[in-house]
């Protein structure tokens, strides 16, 4: 498969002036050449295929944002190579911004006095797209998504989803290599997280579309990424399938019986060291079970664990 | 260079800016407010010099210039500081950033379409209201095709002190201030509040090379055939001062805005 994004050995610093507190520290900040170093991204080392989604994750303040403007190409690396559509992004921004699309949850890109329609006018101008495949491309939106009551309407009149819906739209529109997707999700009702989602996934299968998505909603990883990658105070500390994810602190199951007396036991097994069905076994010899239920530890729970570090 | 993207931006721009027809009539009703106080003002200075013409200019003169001046001014006007420093402060500069064009080429052309606009709705009106009232006091010649010119090169010179003085705003993280001190230094320099040949001897002749004339008085100078620019010797000097500040401001403009844009960290996100 080839790479759509290839990084080596990224590591991203940043300066930052020791700032006191106080009128007199302010004051005294004003003639400081007191520096700090933070470094936001620590080697990080990450290949990403065509047409693949991955779901970008880590805690607030991980370097997610950090990683995603190097590869976009607003930050430059102090260290290692990042090659986004084999160009070099921070050498070629303005290059590499036409092969690529970026939605941010809670910054707009599109007109906003215009109607929808005039942003997508705009865009396919700016980028330059034959009017066939644009007209293409809004025949294919309009395929996935109901466009026509948000079509003819201001931007600034649309409520959140409507926007955000738009707002990925507009990311798609020139038919980008490769998309970004920051927080799509954020704020957003049940029912329009699931629109999004559904039109992300259709996007990305019909036009092969590489996703970036980064969340903090474990519905949009599990509904989208195959992949997924997590990186904790700038390093990469994961890097696989969401399957395997769930094996990640070994194999936990949660068992639940409920008793004769109507009460539901819970345990917690690791199916590395005990079976189910002796644990069934075991108890039925004390106890009538009435029911039963076996839950899969959620995405959810296992991402919660690793952001705080562990068992 | 491809027109069609920029012309598309021209486009959005005039749309965008017909959107907002209540803040232009109010920008329009302010002025005249403004305009109102300005001829009582220089009607005392006149009175007060107890003669017709003070530094080679009549009351009429003088009207004329600054009533044009105001009218040049609300067209020219931009607001790239105040809009860059928050879009640097809301992290959308991002979103600019990754167009495919260059940042300030798309700056430029975004705002191309609001100044169209205020061109028609401003400019244009004032003018025809002074060249009524006036009774042919402006010459109408070839030197409205010269005034096109020296106002578009004006806009240029204007918009690259705006990107630069909008670079060094990334630095600070405060616009305020420098915006301030910047305004006050154009409008007095440019000719845009008092005419230049009020101003005394020796800071004329230094403000005679400096880019702020480019902005007003030049292509006020030219439109009411001042300074013999109504010849190709007294045009050309006029010119050729807009033109070299287009070029070096640009210029230095580019280079400081490349340099700095790796210094920005987005915020948020």
């Amino acid at each position: 498969m080839e790479n759509a994004i290839v990084m080596k050995n990224v590591c991203k610093d940043f300066k930052i002036l020791n700032r006191h507190e106080g009128l007199k520290g302010s004051i005294r900040d004003l003639f400081s050449r007191d520096y700090k170093t933070i470094s936001a991204v620590k080697d990080v080392s990450l290949e990403i295929g065509k047409g693949e989604i991955i779901g970008y994750l880590g805690p607030n303040g991980a370097g997610k944002s950090t990683t995603i403007k190097m590869m976009t190409g607003v930050l430059e690396p102090t260290s290692g190579d990042i090659l986004v559509n084999g160009v070099v992004p921070y050498k070629e921004r303005t290059k590499n911004s036409e092969h690529i699309g970026v939605v941010f949850g809670q910054r707009s890109q599109l007109w906003w006095s215009l109607p929808l329609i005039e942003s997508f006018r705009l865009l396919r101008d700016i980028y330059m797209v034959p009017k066939k495949e644009y007209e293409e491309m809004l025949e294919l939106y309009r395929s996935l998504v109901d466009i026509e009551p948000i079509l003819h309407k201001p931007v600034r009149q649309m409520s959140l989803g409507q926007r955000t819906l738009s707002d990925i739209l507009a990311a798609f529109l020139h038919n980008p290599a490769i998309v970004f997707l920051d927080e799509p999700t954020i704020g957003l009702d049940v029912s329009m997280k699931s629109k999004i989602r559904d039109l992300i996934k259709g996007l990305n299968q019909e036009k092969n579309t590489t996703v970036i998505l980064t969340t903090h909603d474990m519905g949009d990883v599990d509904a989208l990424c195959k992949r997924i990658v997590i990186i904790d105070e700038g390093k990469k500390i994961y890097d696989n399938d969401i399957d395997h994810l769930k094996t990640y602190f070994g194999s936990y199951r949660t068992l639940r019986m409920r008793l004769s007396d109507d009460t539901w036991e819970e345990r917690v097994i690791d199916e590395t060291k005990e079976d189910v069905m002796q644990v069934i076994l075991q108890k039925q010899k004390e106890q009538k079970i009435k029911d039963i239920q076996l839950q899969e530890i959620s995405t959810e729970e296992v991402i919660k664990k690793i952001y705080e570090g562990g068992n | 260079m491809n027109l069609k993207r920029h012309l598309a931006l021209t486009r959005a721009g005039i749309m965008e800016s017909l959107q907002y027809r209540l803040g232009t009539a109010v920008t329009l009703f302010a002025n005249l407010i403004y305009l109102v106080l300005v001829y009582f003002l220089w009607k005392a200075i006149y009175a007060s010099a107890g003669t017709d013409v003070v530094n080679g200019m009549t009351f009429t003169d003088t009207m004329i210039y600054l009533i044009l001046a105001t009218a040049l001014f609300n067209f020219l006007e931009m607001f790239v500081v105040w809009d860059m420093s928050r879009s640097i402060q809301s992290g959308k500069i991002i979103l600019d950033l990754l167009k495919p064009m260059r940042f300030r080429e798309y700056t430029f052309w975004s705002y191309s379409g609001s100044h169209v606009v205020l061109f028609a709705l401003t400019f244009i009106p004032t003018f025809i209201v002074v060249l009524i009232v006036t009774h042919g006091a402006i010459p109408m010649g070839l030197n409205l095709l010269w005034f096109a010119v020296a106002t578009v090169l004006a806009l240029i010179v204007n918009f690259s002190m705006e990107m630069i003085v909008a670079t060094i705003c990334l630095y600070t993280e405060s616009t305020w201030g420098i915006n301030i001190v910047k305004e006050t230094i154009v409008l007095l320099l440019s000719g845009a509040s008092i005419p230049l040949a009020f101003f005394p001897e020796a800071l004329r002749q230094v403000v005679d090379y400096l880019p702020f004339r480019a902005v007003y008085d030049i292509p006020l100078t030219i439109l009411l055939e001042k300074n013999d620019t109504n010849t190709i010797e007294g045009l050309l000097p006029m010119f050729g001062l807009q033109l070299a500040w287009a070029l070096i401001l640009t210029l230095a403009g580019t280079l400081f805005w490349n340099h700095s844009v790796k210094k920005i960290t987005v915020n948020g996100g």
